[in-house]
């Protein structure tokens, strides 16, 4: 095993300018992340961790939902699309590491820990949440594993040769028959596990290392709504992605007109539903007018220094995607589409501070965001980049579009 | 006019109906009207027609509903400025629901009298004509050629399948 | 498993419908006239209630809310799965939704007239709903449209006008059908009802694209009514009520109980009426899966609620909690929690799915534990809030029970004299599931 200057296979997704563009941007944001956290303000570094740690984590659970979803429902149209949306998945395990990284910051990240809980510490308490967590992720991406391991079954081809650990999943199919139809039943099981186990895992990580940073604050649909933007982030995300592969002449990727359509479509209408979560949450709130719940939402949508953010927010990731997707020809147009989804991703990466900042920095009068925490963020999104492309270089028929698919 | 014959063409199911319609594009005789039970993306597209244009009535209807909603709810408010329940006067959160119920409901005022006035409808003087094949299982042409022609047509026609009538 | 050994063509499919606009048998309206009995039942309670006032109902302090609300909100849900057929399946292409799109609809339009009845009912001085409505007067009276009360008005008007549109428009192809296979006054009806409608290109352009905008408007609508529905509880600070789950939990308990109305009216439609070939075993199955999943919506939303409300450590919500599955009126919880959440898992087993008598059975079950759901929330919060000494109990009078008897007796009553005198299954949609099938593959 040859472990100096190991010769990268290098292929269409996989290649030198690839590996140096991403990992400059994860080093940059390594070195951001340790400027800010031998800072005056450590929780500023961990703030940009978890709001990071939380976006892409979500952007790879609801890529693999999409595909679970096309499976259960049987939608024709998605079936090209659920190639790129499992390689999003391939970010589980780097999420997986994440995660466990995160409670390095413990100090920061859990700012309960120094607050009175009473009773709520029963379910407020450090081993307890990391627990009940890992055992969550686990369950969740353990799933999603298992149904790639069916859903690949019938995708790959056995016979590629493309590096080492391409010979070592070849392996993994090869050695067990695999009959069809037993495959495909099992296949369409764990997708509506999966999408069981999306619902009720992401709430938790949303009660746990969301909602609880303000522990006397409370909104029963607040699991929900972050499953909902997690879908519609990674909606976002996945049209950027059938995008790239579908522009680039050398990738066997294409998508008719309609299917860029109806997966503009149904962008469209998470974005309805995300923006209904929220207002569903807001409204409930603003009208009842109890103290115990409005001061969470006044701090991040009423009051300086949050205020500006949070219209920042709704403009980009509701406003404008709204009046821009009403129009029919603009779904059907890739680069355009890449772009809106783009800005919106931005918006909701916004949200994700939003809902973090005020309460890992209360009584502040200048927002906190700067340029380190876009910093941090380009080195998340280089990283998320580097592991896609890993993906797709050892599974390239991810990035094979059915032609036969009726629409 | 007074010279030329209308007939119609009857055919039992959408292929045929498509190659003669494809085949009469060729001849100098014109399509005046093809009657369906269900749509057809294809015959339509034989056809040349565009897009229609309901969809400005609809999207009128919005607009004037979103704003007559928070018109309406404001402007009531404000003639008593009562406060209610500590909410502001003018209260945008609760008022849009407001707003998005009207912007549904005169959408679709819109697209009804969009509908009414780009089909024309009620319209009982094309029942004349009508042959109640068209509503059931079958495709009708209906084509309009020069009396000398007449008989080509017919032949056209039935050799593409089609049982014939002449309306005029 | 479709019976592709004897496709139908469309002219079994217009014979077939036709064949059920026939001449009614005695059964029929015998069965009519029951119905008919049992809407003068809830007729004459209610004329009753108004000569005497809305006390002879058991509405008081402190559950001021009783089977009025429970029964709008109920029927209000059922409206919805028919929307959900007729436009949400639409905007996605499920074809399998053809047979019974027309009958679903039918059932959106006469469930929200059944529903809109309620608010009338509960005022007790019906005259009175004249100041609920924006109509400009001399003292210059408005309504406060920041009251959730307000929005159900927009929200139910809107809808009933909505549905009946979209119900009439999607039916002008098929109501020029009847015309053309009818004869005499029969003939005349339908001519003037069919708007002239011949088939031809020009029009076909526009009523797609119309109806396709319908599609596009009645889905947020869809969400937008049964979120306001919620909204008249969760508005208020009533511990319980006051939780920001309820829009989408009301939104997938509405479809939820709507899909099983849907199985409840065709599972006994097409025993009458010969439509197996088309409303067939697949489409009921299809119907079963989507039961599975807003159970689990419902069941994930309970399970939410409960977890929130010891979450919050909140001592009143923590009571009421406590109340509902242990309290005075834990058997309604027990029949809500059993019926919605653990019966809906047997169609997870194929042959549950495609079993006729158990699709009716757990259909039934269903609607009755939906029912009891409204019941739980609406009479258990509010029969123990705030203060203790407050806290009483409710139980409805012979009053309610006739006006109930009555409202179910309207929606069959309505739905029964629909399948006769209209075609009750969509002839042009099933074409169009045809002509895909046949024509064109995939």
């Amino acid at each position: 095993m040859n472990k100096t200057a190991a010769k990268i296979t290098e292929s269409v997704f996989f290649n030198r300018s690839l590996l140096r563009m991403t990992g400059v941007s994860i080093v940059i944001g390594l070195v951001s992340f340790i400027i800010l956290l031998s800072g005056k303000h450590p929780e500023r570094a961990w703030q940009a961790y978890l709001t990071n740690f939380l976006f892409w984590s979500s952007v790879a659970q609801g890529g693999l939902l999409f595909s679970a979803v096309m499976q259960v429902a049987r939608g024709r149209w998605g079936r090209s699309l659920t190639g790129p949306a499992e390689a999003l998945a391939g970010f589980f395990p780097v999420s997986f590491l994440l995660y466990l990284i995160l409670f390095l910051g413990y100090k920061q990240v859990f700012p309960w820990r120094y607050m009175e809980l009473g009773e709520k510490a029963a379910w407020l308490n450090l081993p307890g949440l990391f627990a009940r967590d890992t055992a969550g992720f686990l369950i969740l991406y353990g799933l999603g594993f298992i149904y790639l391991y069916h859903s690949w079954a019938f995708r790959l081809n056995r016979k590629t040769d493309a590096g080492k650990t391409r010979e070592y999943l070849n392996r993994l199919w090869n050695s067990r028959s695999v009959d069809p139809d037993r495959f495909r039943a099992r296949m369409t099981l764990f997708a509506v596990l999966y999408i069981i186990a999306y619902a009720v895992i992401l709430s938790l990580i949303a009660y746990d290392l969301i909602m609880a940073l303000d522990p006397h604050w409370y909104s029963a649909l607040f699991g929900a709504y972050h499953f909902v933007k997690a879908f519609y982030m990674a909606l976002g995300v996945l049209i950027i992605l059938a995008s790239i592969l579908h522009m680039n002449p050398q990738i066997p990727f294409a998508l008719r007109p309609s299917q860029f359509h109806d997966l503009g479509k149904l962008f469209f209408a998470f974005c309805l539903v995300w923006a209904d979560f929220f207002y569903c949450q807001f409204m409930v709130i603003w009208y009842g007018n109890i103290s115990e719940e409005t001061a969470y939402v006044i701090a991040r949508t009423m009051a300086s220094p949050w205020r500006p953010m949070a219209w920042l927010v709704f403009i980009v990731s509701f406003g404008i995607p709204f009046l821009i997707l009403l129009n029919r020809k603009i779904k059907s147009n890739p680069k355009w589409m890449s772009l809106l989804s783009a800005l919106v991703l931005l918006g909701l990466w916004l949200e994700h501070t939003l809902l973090i900042g005020p309460s890992l920095n209360p009584h502040v009068h200048t927002l906190q965001l700067g340029i380190f925490d876009g910093l941090i963020f380009v080195g998340f999104i280089g990283l998320m980049t580097l592991v896609v492309a890993s993906v797709l270089h050892v599974l390239p028929e991810l990035a094979e579009s059915r032609i036969s698919e009726g629409s | 006019m007074a010279d030329d014959r209308t007939i119609m063409g009857i055919f039992s199911d959408e292929e045929t109906t498509l190659s003669a319609v494809r085949a009469l594009k060729e001849t100098p005789w014109s399509i005046e009207n093809v009657m369906s039970p269900i749509p057809s993306r294809e015959i339509a597209d034989e056809l040349s027609t565009k897009p229609s244009r309901v969809g400005y009535f609809t999207l009128a209807g919005g607009i004037i509903g979103f704003f007559t909603g928070f018109a309406l709810s404001a402007y009531t408010a404000l003639q008593w400025q009562l406060v209610v329940s500590g909410k502001p006067i003018v209260a945008l959160v609760p008022f849009f629901i407001v707003g998005f119920e009207f912007t549904i409901l005169f959408a679709v005022f819109g697209n009804v009298v969009g509908l009414i006035l780009k089909m024309k409808l009620p319209d009982y003087r094309g029942l004349a004509d009508h042959d109640s094949r068209c509503t059931g299982a079958c495709f009708c042409v209906v084509a309009v050629c020069p009396v000398s022609d007449e008989q080509k047509l017919l032949n056209f026609l039935k050799n593409s399948g089609a049982d014939t009538r002449i309306l005029s | 498993m479709s019976e592709n050994a004897n496709p139908l063509t469309f002219g079994d499919i217009d014979r077939r419908v036709l064949a059920t606009l026939a001449p009614a048998s005695r059964g029929y309206w015998a069965a009519v006239g029951l119905l008919a009995f049992g809407v003068l039942i809830g007729a004459g309670c209610w004329a009753y209630q108004i000569a005497a006032g809305v006390g002879v109902a058991g509405m008081n302090n402190p559950v001021a809310w009783g089977t009025y609300l429970i029964n709008f909100v109920f029927w209000v849900g059922i409206a919805h799965s028919g929307t959900l057929i007729s436009a949400i399946l639409h905007l996605m292409r499920a074809s399998w939704r053809n047979p019974i799109v027309r009958a679903a609809e039918t059932m959106t339009v006469f469930a929200v007239c059944v529903a809109g009845l309620f608010p009338f009912i509960h005022l007790g001085r019906v005259w009175m709903v004249y100041y609920m409505l924006p109509i400009p007067n001399q003292r210059n009276l408005w309504q406060n449209f920041q009251s959730p009360l307000m929005f159900d008005v927009l929200a139910i008007s809107t809808y009933l006008t909505v549905s009946t549109l979209f119900w009439y428009t999607g039916m002008l192809p098929d109501l020029a059908v009847v015309r053309d296979r009818s004869t005499g006054k029969k003939k005349k009806i339908f001519t003037i009802i069919s708007l002239g409608w011949t088939g031809a290109q020009e029009q076909w352009r526009h009523y797609t694209r119309a109806y396709l905008f319908f599609a596009a408007l009645a889905t947020p609508l869809v969400i937008s009514v049964h979120s306001v529905a919620s909204w008249d509880f969760t508005l208020g600070v009533v511990p319980g009520w006051h939780s920001t789950i309820f829009a989408p939990y009301f939104v997938a308990g509405a479809i939820h109980s709507g899909l099983s109305m849907v199985l409840t009216l065709m599972i006994p439609m097409r025993r009458i009426f010969n439509y197996e070939k088309i409303i067939t075993i697949d489409v009921l199955e299809n119907v079963a899966k989507a039961i599975i999943f807003t159970g689990f919506i419902v069941a994930f939303a309970y399970g939410t609620e409960f977890f929130m409300a010891w979450y919050s450590q909140n001592p009143v919500e923590l009571e009421v909690f406590r109340n509902r599955p242990f309290g005075d009126y834990a058997a309604g919880f027990w029949i809500m929690a059993v019926c919605n959440t653990i019966l809906p898992v047997v169609f997870f087993f194929r042959f549950a799915r495609r079993s006729l008598s158990i699709l009716f059975m757990v259909s039934i079950l269903v609607n009755i534990g939906m029912w009891f759901e409204r019941f739980v929330i609406i009479v258990t919060s509010v029969s123990r809030d705030f203060i203790p000494h407050a806290w009483g109990l409710y139980a409805p009078t012979w009053v309610e029970f006739g006006i109930m008897i009555g409202s179910f007796s309207l929606f069959f009553f309505l739905f029964v004299l629909f399948v006769k005198h209209l075609p009750s299954v969509s002839m042009t949609e099933m074409k169009e599931m045809l002509g895909k099938r046949g024509g064109h593959g995939g």
